[in-house]
């Protein structure tokens, strides 16, 4: 008995986990964004900016936002590398697109590869966070003016934002943040991720 | 390089005994890799439970080499050396794609050992200066590595006799230690 109400109560009050995978071309700053994340959420000082070297496999971060948690999957950008990403888009709740809004060279390049894992069956209705990131910097353009040179189409099923962030001073970061547990806490996918692994 | 690799690690874990597993099938070349740390004397032990284990100690942290693969009758003796790990690297010959298979699959059945849960793994894609290496994202394949999902994980391309990309590998190592990895 003691254990079907304590079974009860754990289901109740227990924290509900997302996935959340930190996607984006190389040099975007993904792994900088992890880091801040460990900073502002965790009180702990995470890997400085300029000590961080290029990911070459996996990052993860746990944090606690209200009754969310949060692990975090950063995975490394560059064109070799991309090619893992998809193995984890089954578990994944939602995604952050970093985008270096200073370097407008790249935008292209950063536009066709989150379409394609955009087009991706295995991360149907996820959540979308797109950041215009390196705000820091003079030359970043604004969340509305990549919103427009990314032009992204077919978006209207998805839940998605665009926000103006600096992994490195960590503005717009918590707000971004705020949103996107929001959005998973009441997004389809998550009840469809819950079905599937039933709950312990 | 041994004097770098001495300010990246002193302090990292304070005065807690840490140990550091250097696995990998037979000839991956990880002793090559002890060697060209130049941490220290390499050790080499046979002890009475019969499998060859190679110790470096620097500072307070242990580093500890064997074979995986081959007889299962020694693999329980092997947990004596789990607890306390903060770290696993994990040495693969890239050359060797015979072998890939089953360093994939000895990789994935030592990552389950409840004592290892919390170790980083850190993959070194070895013998990069032998033709017909696979590179870092073949490798990645090979192994499986997206499998990886609750632990921090990186692959570094190394050639352990002209000691390239064991520096990096070992930088990203102490950082994520540093930042509570894992």
């Amino acid at each position: 008995m003691f254990s079907l109400i304590y079974g009860l109560w754990r289901y109740i009050f227990s924290k509900t986990e997302f996935h959340v995978l930190i996607l984006g071309i190389d040099k975007a700053g993904k792994t900088t964004l992890l880091e801040k994340l460990k900073g502002l959420y965790l009180n702990l000082e995470g890997i400085p900016p300029d000590r961080i070297v290029p990911t070459v496999g996996l990052n993860i971060g746990r944090i606690e936002v209200g009754n969310a948690k949060l692990v975090f999957w950063d995975l490394g950008g560059q064109p070799g590398l991309r090619s893992i990403w998809e193995k984890y888009y089954e578990e994944a709740h939602a995604v952050i697109y970093v985008v270096d809004a200073n370097c407008p060279s790249r935008f292209e390049d950063s536009k066709s590869v989150l379409e394609k894992v955009l087009r991706h069956q295995d991360l149907h209705s996820a959540p979308l966070l797109i950041l215009a990131n390196k705000q820091d910097l003079p030359g970043a353009v604004s969340d509305e003016e990549l919103a427009r040179y990314l032009d992204l189409k077919k978006l209207d099923e998805r839940v998605y934002m665009f926000e103006a962030v600096s992994a490195y001073d960590g503005r717009g970061i918590k707000e971004s943040i705020g949103w996107l547990v929001e959005e998973m806490e009441r997004s389809k996918r998550t009840e469809m991720l819950r079905r599937r692994t039933p709950a312990p | 390089m041994g004097l770098l690799f001495s300010r990246l690690f002193s302090s990292l874990f304070g005065n807690k005994e840490a140990r550091i597993l250097v696995l990998g099938l037979d000839n991956a070349g990880k002793t090559t890799i002890l060697y060209r740390l130049q941490m220290g004397e390499v050790v080499s032990t046979i002890p009475t439970i019969g499998f060859n284990v190679e110790t470096v100690q620097y500072n307070n942290i242990k580093f500890q080499v064997w074979d995986l693969g081959g007889q299962t009758s020694i693999r329980p003796y092997w947990r004596c050396y789990f607890p306390n790990t903060q770290a696993i690297i994990y040495v693969v010959d890239s050359s060797d794609t015979d072998r890939l298979a089953i360093a994939k699959e000895e990789f994935h059945a030592i990552l389950e050992e409840e004592e290892l849960k919390g170790a980083v793994v850190l993959i070194f894609a070895n013998k990069q200066d032998l033709p017909g290496a696979l590179d870092d994202a073949a490798v990645t394949e090979s192994l499986e590595l997206h499998k990886i999902k609750n632990r921090q994980w990186a692959i570094f391309k190394t050639s352990a006799t002209k000691g390239e990309g064991l520096f990096e590998g070992l930088d990203w190592l102490s950082n994520t230690l540093k930042s509570g990895g894992g």
